[in-house]
């Protein structure tokens, strides 16, 4: 996230000369290990295999109800932050505007009589709008994401604290009946981020729009030299973050009923666990939404089934802080354990490139 | 053949190795002979070197003896890099030996070199940036040698003396102009009284008088008894300094001359001689009636001046010239890269100066940096192939992977590019099948204008001749091609005229059988018009801007803020100024001040650690349970500092050893730290000892004794940061972590040591807060990340490391502080209590990114 190439970031030179050599056992262990949604979608599933087992009837309808909207919620949050993460930046300022997304939809409507319509329009809205803000910021003004979106997250729980005036307020009926209601027994909330992410994802794996913008998180200079607004994608990609954080705030607005003024402030570190989870590298370019969204419910299925250990929310920080630390050491780790793979085979097999 | 020889009938132009020749010529073997009695200052024998598809050196031998000059001349890629990356242990040889003063070379490592008495040059010169001039000298020759950074800028004001240059040793690296920065890296190479000096391109920076300057030193060198290689593409430069004169093409060493015994003329010829050994595409001649696609009229912009030209339908046009003529830059300026003024014209449409602008009039620019501009390294091939054509491998708005496959595939057969899959990263393809499928995208965009660099750098012979059957097929196909190559008989081979660059102008241009090898080489090679001066903005403003952009100025704008904004509170509400709020103020501020500092340390080696806050509430908590009545204060405090020393060496070795991003390592620890704390102390509990805490708190008057402590802590920092060898070690790893390596920096020790030290100075910010809130509780820590960060930037450090000032930190500290103190005096709503931090940091943030901006342009205009 450096934008200057650190000894971490630095891309490894191409091998010339060995193309053949792409091919072999530890491709597997590679992509399994190293950027791929196939890691976290395995996981996720053995550890939801795994729950009835370490807790009983963790995988009964009620834990899996009230754990579902959880999950939706973060998944939604955390596909804002894939896109940050994809152009190399950090989003520290999840929790401000998921805040603000909350206060706006609950404290227009309770404290200033707005219809309940026009305030979740704008509560989703105007993160999108701050967003674009710390896009121009850090693609514009050049001004690092990470101090961006810190500055920013301040000044959006400031404007929290104005528009309520210091008290949380309730949701409009509307809005909690519906996150609280399910269709076909399916929690609404989580349904709305399934289709979200499912949105999102063909926009960023199929658009041109969703090409370019890995490219120019793989590489500005050539996606520069390709004639590409590098500038006006990148400033896009912040304003889709916002719109992210806004529907995910307004969600969990509306399921938590009244939410607290700060409620956004236990998103933001889950949020990047997600990120990395799903295997986007923090170097930005190859990215998944909807991976980062599978990452969001093993992180929220993990604490339930922490939670259902007896691990009270405090210990659920240091899990998820360790599981955030594990991964990130494990795909640090990957090439040199597939280089110790390579040079065993070159020695059974010494013709070998 | 080409028709080479009959245009020089009165000289065989292409010799062989040891040809008849009309110059009298020295074997190299009959030179190293000669001088056999006295140990070379540096003698190469048999020095052979391959890359992947090229062999760089071959059979190499080369012999400087003491005191004389020795020139090393050759066209681009003949090799006289690589030769001296292995002398100066740069780069290992695969065959042979190098002698440095006798001694030989055992390894391939600078330091060697660099210890048995070698001293190079090189064209760019390997300084740090954000450090000063004294700094850069003390660290590239030792502070032995400089005696110690007490002495840096008197020794390097001494050493710089005889150039008569205005350079202040105080003045950073970054915010001086190009020559001024090689005559630095020269004099640092001199005043280590090398045996043998090398001089890579070195007059390419300076102006005709610093050029004769640099011919005394070096004769005085020389006198003095050492041997320096003289590298350089300007012959008339060359005859007038060499005693001796090397010649080096393609790899091999082409024979030695005495630098009397020929002729200008009699060099470049034996510089150029390649063969056209592959096989172009024969040159269909442009028809007469074709227009021009591609007008520009009077382009000019950084490099290069007042460029006009014209490009036909169907027409390659080659640009040539020595490397930094502003070639490269007017390509760019083509493409819409850099900013340029004049016009640029596209079949009868001016283009507006941007890439996408460019692109969308259909310039293709195909760029030489093919890693770092050409290609999307991690992508598959055919992702690679269609990514400048979404658009036509579309259906329905979505890129449909069949058809981008297909498409991919396509191209993948028609050009023959050898890859496994069409998904196959194409990072794992050879430098020609990856330059294949950048032209594959660039025809697919069936270009009006191709513009491309280097073509075949880095190519093999096989791929060679494909791209050039690829680049005549663009061609005939009705694109106009301007072609950039530092190959003249690519360019004789592809190109119907070629203009020869110098100095930012056009001085040349070549057309039809006029374009030889050896013409463009001559032409490029004679040029010797002189850059300008650099033109310099007015002296008022530029001082202003140098100061505002220097370390100390936002300590100056940040204390004149605090002044104001204190004086302002004030005069509104005389209760500002009274004891109780001042000595409020003044507490709170101290451990602003030490975590600000804590952070700033790792900042300044380009490093973050946004721990900072939980670990002081993780401390807080730790005294919770000892500091308080019938616990053990001592012991209280070990542990406390045991806590703040493991987290540190935590975050270190995240870092530094498991390379994982500062960000996200140091928030894991944020969490757990918070949930730790939280797991310790759900609810505040655990009085602390109130005679500690009174203890601590004590003050002098209305100045709190802690704050007086934290604030000559930090000037302590300032003093270590300037005057010791941790201190610049600290910023070199921040400005370069590469090049401060290079230059003997340990790296690693430095980088885990910053975050060891910054969590040591978060240990007395805990103690404060402790005292401060006096019961266990971790929360009130937390806000002291954020806090840090905003000081940090307030202090004006360059977040991406390597500058930056603790008394900074302190003005800084005061102003975040004065503004969480001054809102409830001024009636402002508590949500400024958030919104003037916020809006501060990032509204620094973008003021310094600005001015910073500007400096970077204005060192290079």
């Amino acid at each position: 996230m450096t934008p200057r190439p650190t000894d971490a970031s630095r891309r490894t030179p191409s091998q010339d000369g060995n193309a053949m050599d792409g091919f072999d056992a530890g491709a597997a262990w590679r992509r399994l290990l190293s950027g791929s949604w196939v890691g976290i979608v395995v996981a996720t599933i053995v550890l939801f295999a795994l729950s009835p087992a370490v807790a009983q009837g963790s995988l009964g309808s009620a834990p899996l109800l009230s754990m579902l909207p959880f999950a939706a919620v973060l998944a939604m949050a955390a596909a804002g932050q894939t896109l940050v993460v994809q152009q190399r930046g950090l989003d520290l300022s999840v929790p401000g505007m998921i805040a603000l997304a909350a206060a706006l939809c609950t404290c227009m409507v309770q404290s200033h009589g707005w219809p309940a319509w026009l305030a979740v329009t704008v509560a989703v809205l105007a993160p999108a709008l701050v967003g674009l803000v710390n896009g121009v910021l850090v693609a514009v003004a050049r001004v690092m994401p990470l101090v961006v979106t810190l500055g920013m997250n301040t000044v959006l729980l400031g404007t929290v604290l104005a528009i309520s005036g210091g008290s949380p307020a309730t949701a409009p009926g509307g809005l909690s009946r519906f996150s609280v209601d399910r269709t076909f027994g399916i929690p609404n909330t989580f349904v709305i981020a399934v289709v979200m992410l499912a949105v999102g994802g063909v926009i960023a794996r199929r658009s041109a729009v969703g090409h370019r913008l890995t490219y120019i998180g793989v590489s500005v200079p050539t996606a520069s030299a390709l004639g590409i607004r590098v500038t006006l994608y990148q400033v896009a990609a912040y304003g889709f973050a916002g719109l992210a954080y806004g529907a995910a705030g307004v969600l969990l607005a509306g399921y938590t009923r009244t939410p607290g003024l700060f409620i956004g402030d236990s998103y933001v570190l889950p949020t990047v666990a997600a990120v990395v989870l799903g295997g986007t590298a923090m170097t930005g370019g190859l990215a998944s939404i909807v991976a980062s969204g599978v990452g969001a419910l093993f992180l929220t299925q993990l604490g339930q089934l922490l939670r259902s250990l007896g691990w009270n929310d405090a210990q659920q920080l240091v899990a998820q802080a360790a599981v955030l630390a594990a991964v990130v050491l494990l795909r640090q780790a990957a090439p040199a354990l597939r280089g110790a793979a390579r040079r065993r085979r070159r020695r059974v097999l010494p013709t070998a490139g | 053949m080409t028709n080479f020889g009959s245009n020089r009938p009165e000289t065989q132009v292409r010799p062989p190795r040891q040809g008849a020749s009309p110059a009298p010529l020295q074997s190299h073997h009959a030179a190293s002979q000669a001088a056999g009695h006295v140990a070379s200052a540096l003698s190469m024998r048999g020095i052979g070197k391959s890359f992947p598809g090229v062999r760089a050196l071959d059979e190499v031998s080369f012999d400087v003896r003491p005191g004389e000059v020795h020139a090393l001349v050759g066209e681009n890629g003949a090799g006289k890099s690589t030769l001296m990356a292995v002398a100066s242990g740069a780069l290992a040889a695969d065959v042979g030996t190098v002698l440095i003063g006798g001694v030989p070379l055992t390894q391939a490592q600078p330091e060697q070199a660099r210890g048995l008495g070698l001293g190079i040059v090189r064209q760019h010169p390997a300084l740090l940036p954000d450090l000063t001039v004294a700094e850069n000298m003390a660290l590239g020759v030792g502070y032995q040698r400089v005696g110690g950074l007490r002495r840096a800028a008197a020794w390097a004001r001494e050493t710089l003396a005889p150039w008569e240059t205005e350079i202040d040793p105080r003045a950073r690296v970054a915010d001086l102009s190009m020559e001024k920065r090689f005559i630095i890296e020269i004099a640092k190479a001199l005043a280590l009284n090398p045996k043998v000096l090398i001089l890579d391109e070195p007059t390419e920076h300076l102006d005709a008088e610093e050029v004769q300057r640099l011919f005394t030193k070096v004769r005085e060198t020389v006198a003095a008894g050492a041997g320096v290689v003289y590298i350089s593409h300007r012959i008339p430069e060359v005859k007038q300094i060499a005693d001796r004169i090397t010649v080096l093409r393609d790899g091999q060493t082409r024979g030695t001359f005495d630098c009397e015994a020929v002729t200008e003329e009699q060099i470049v010829e034996r510089v150029v001689g390649r063969t056209l050994e592959t096989v172009f595409p024969a040159k269909e001649p442009v028809p007469a009636s074709a227009a021009g696609r591609l007008v520009v009229t009077g382009l000019s912009g950084h490099g290069f001046d007042d460029v006009s030209l014209t490009v036909r339908s169907g027409e390659i046009v080659g640009l040539a010239g020595v490397q930094g003529n502003g070639q490269a830059e007017l390509v760019r300026a083509l493409a819409g890269l850099v900013p340029a003024s004049g016009e640029i014209v596209v079949d009868g449409q001016r283009v507006r100066g941007s890439n996408a602008a460019a692109a969308n009039a259909g310039v293709v620019y195909v760029p030489a940096d093919r890693h770092g501009e050409g290609v999307f390294l991690p992508l598959g091939v055919s992702e690679n192939i269609v990514a400048r054509t979404l658009a036509k491998v579309s259906r329905f708005g979505l890129v449909s992977d069949v058809r981008a496959r297909s498409t991919a595939q396509e191209q993948i057969r028609g050009l023959a590019i050898r890859t496994p899959t069409p998904d196959t990263p194409i990072s794992s393809l050879s430098g020609g099948n990856q330059q294949k499928a950048v032209m594959a995208r660039t025809l697919l965009a069936a270009p009006k204008v191709l513009v491309v660099e280097e073509p075949t750098q880095g190519v093999d012979a096989g791929a060679r001749v494909d791209l050039y059957k690829i680049l005549r097929a663009a061609a005939d196909d009705g694109a106009a091609v301007v072609v950039l190559s530092s190959d003249n008989v690519e360019l004789e081979g592809l190109c119907h005229r070629v203009l020869i660059m110098s100095r930012g102008n056009v001085v040349e241009e070549l057309t039809g059988a006029e374009i030889t090898e050896a013409a463009i080489a001559h032409a490029a090679l004679t040029s010797t018009s002189v850059r300008g001066q650099e033109k310099t903005r007015p002296a008022k403003r530029r001082r202003l801007h140098a100061w505002l952009a220097g370390d100390q100025a936002p300590a100056a704008v940040l204390a004149l803020i605090v002044v104001l904004l204190g004086l302002g509170t004030g005069l509104h509400n005389g209760d500002y100024f009274g004891q109780l709020n001042l000595n409020n103020l003044l507490l709170m501020l101290a451990p602003l001040l030490l975590v600000g500092a804590a952070q700033q340390v790792v900042v300044l080696g380009a490093g973050f650690d946004l721990s900072v806050g939980p670990l002081m509430g993780f401390l807080v908590v730790i005294a919770s349970y000892w500091i308080v009545d019938g616990g053990n204060l001592v012991l209280g405090l070990v542990l406390m500092a045991l806590g703040a020393l493991a987290v540190g060496v935590l975050n270190g070795v995240m870092v530094t050893w498991f390379r994982i991003n500062p960000v996200v390592a140091t928030l894991a620890v944020y969490m757990a730290l918070q949930g730790i704390y939280l797991s310790l102390r759900d609810t505040p509990g655990g009085t602390i000892f109130p005679s500690v805490a009174a203890g601590i708190q004590a003050r002098f008057g209305a100045v709190p004794l802690v704050t007086v402590i934290a604030v000559l802590l930090v000037l302590l920092l300032e003093l270590a940061l300037r005057r010791t060898r941790w201190g610049v070690e600290l910023r070199a790893l921040g400005s370069e972590p590469d090049a401060a390596e290079r230059l003997g920096v340990r790296v690693r020790l430095i980088r885990f040591t910053s975050y060891v030290i910054c969590s040591a100075l978060v240990l007395p910010a805990g103690i404060v807060l402790m005292a401060q809130i006096g019961v266990g509780d971790g929360r009130p820590g937390l806000a002291y990340t954020l806090n840090s960060v905003t000081v940090v930037v307030l202090a004006g450090a360059s977040i991406f490391g390597g500058r930056g000032s603790f008394i900074g930190i302190i003005a800084a500290a005061l102003l975040a502080e004065q503004l969480v103190n001054v809102s409830p005096f001024l009636n402002l709503s508590p949500a400024w209590g958030y919104w003037l931090p916020g809006l501060i940091t990032i509204g620094a943030a973008v003021l310094y990114a600005q001015l910073r901006r500007t400096r970077r342009t204005g060192a290079h205009a």
